[in-house]
């Protein structure tokens, strides 16, 4: 029993494979079909959502910003949620930024390669070189976009089990490729990953709970058990950790609740 | 007809034979306890025991020897790796050397039950199905 978790530098690809690969397995797929679920569960819109997986406000607008943040903490825990069903392919949701440490959850990067570019420049009927210019620019986005959101390099391949370049292997290869490799024992779940995920999980919903009221959160959750991290004024320290004991503590699944309040603000808010 | 798995725990630190064994006790195994991961060794070439649980970090030989010697000698038996120092890399390299199961300490007793009633499913071995029903659901 697996997680796959695929992402590419052209989400056409990304939607390709991934779908090969569920087809070929007979998982279920997670992708951002779930977004209009997640909407409903959360109290907002699914195109909020969308938007948050896509760019990120500048830092200057603060509401804009935290409303993205609530969208992306949204996302987080409906993903995670559902990848507790195990047997999944997961693509276009950018798991593969935030589920981390879970032997069980393989990790694959498709690189798309020149063919891409050729590809892109006939479907939009501009010259090769206004569609290599094209994707750079749209390379940079998603850098600066994973940075925001999760202070991640994407593009980095040491954060992968697998990478597939698809100037190299064709399309159909690599389902296969994924597809053996997702046998592997080493990608099957055990007691220990399961629990690292409902760990993962249980700190999301808690982080999301706390991210409707409030910044400056980080989370983490061990076998109910949750801490919770914050920077806050000294003035307002007892009011915010009472608020969040409360708030946290009402999350199903959390029996127990430790804050640890320092001055000041946390330089990565993700 | 139910008989009872036998089960070899090996932990270095003794509280952990002294929490657990009491534990599978009552779930219908016959656990015998080492805390010296050479004198467990030789036990184990003595006699095939349907699970050994052992602990990765040991003096002298570690887990991961342990679960490879037991595969040599005893191909049937089902062996479960506990630690307090779990890590997804040692998790996958354990998984992609044959573990049935891996835990990270600290664990409530319950979640090794749960493994050992696996594994014996996993062996065919009908355990009494009354030491089953009496298992508390943690402790």
């Amino acid at each position: 029993m697996s997680i796959i978790m695929i992402s590419s530098d052209v989400p056409e690809m990304e939607n390709r494979i991934a779908e090969g690969v569920a087809e070929e397995k007979g998982y279920d797929r997670l992708d951002r079909r779930i977004l209009a679920d997640a909407a409903l569960r959360y109290g907002t819109r699914p195109e909020r959502l969308n938007e948050a997986l896509e760019s990120a406000p500048s830092l200057f607008r603060r509401l804009a910003l935290r409303r993205w943040r609530y969208a992306l903490a949204c996302i987080q825990a409906e993903v995670l949620d559902r990848m507790l069903a195990d047997n999944l392919v997961c693509w276009g949701l950018a798991a593969h930024l935030y589920v981390n440490g879970v032997s069980h959850a393989m990790k694959i990067r498709v690189l798309s390669g020149k063919e891409a570019d050729a590809k892109t420049a006939e479907q939009m009927g501009v010259p090769l070189h206004k569609s290599e210019r094209w994707r750079a620019a749209s390379s940079k986005r998603r850098k600066e976009w994973t940075m925001a959101a999760f202070q991640e390099e994407e593009a980095d391949p040491s954060r992968y089990d697998l990478v597939i370049r698809l100037d190299q292997i064709d399309p159909v290869e690599a389902v296969r490729t994924i597809v053996g490799a997702s046998e592997y024992r080493k990608f099957q779940s055990m007691t220990y990953s399961t629990k690292c995920l409902t760990d993962l999980a249980l700190a999301a919903k808690v982080h999301v709970a706390l991210s409707e009221s409030m910044t400056d959160v980080r989370v983490q959750a061990r076998d109910g058990s949750v801490v919770v991290s914050t920077r806050v004024p000294n003035r307002q320290k007892r009011k915010k950790v009472a608020a969040i004991k409360q708030v946290a503590g009402r999350v199903h699944g959390v029996s127990y609740v430790e804050v640890h309040a320092q001055k000041g603000f946390f330089k990565r808010t993700g | 007809m139910a008989r009872p798995l036998d089960v070899l725990l090996l932990d270095d630190e003794p509280i952990v034979g002294r929490r657990l064994k009491p534990a599978l006790d009552k779930i219908g195994c016959r656990v015998e306890v080492f805390e010296n991961p050479r004198e467990a060794v030789a036990r184990i070439d003595e006699k095939e025991f349907d699970v050994v649980v052992t602990d990765i970090r040991m003096e002298g030989m570690d887990g991961i020897q342990v679960l490879e010697h037991v595969q040599k000698r005893w191909p049937r038996t089902k062996v479960v790796l506990i630690t307090g120092y779990a890590k997804m890399d040692l998790a996958r390299e354990a998984m992609g050397k044959g573990v049935f199961d891996f835990i990270a300490k600290p664990f409530r007793p319950d979640d090794l039950r749960r493994i050992i009633v696996r594994a014996a499913e996993a062996l065919g071995v009908l355990m009494d199905p009354s030491a089953l029903a009496n298992d508390p659901v943690d402790d």
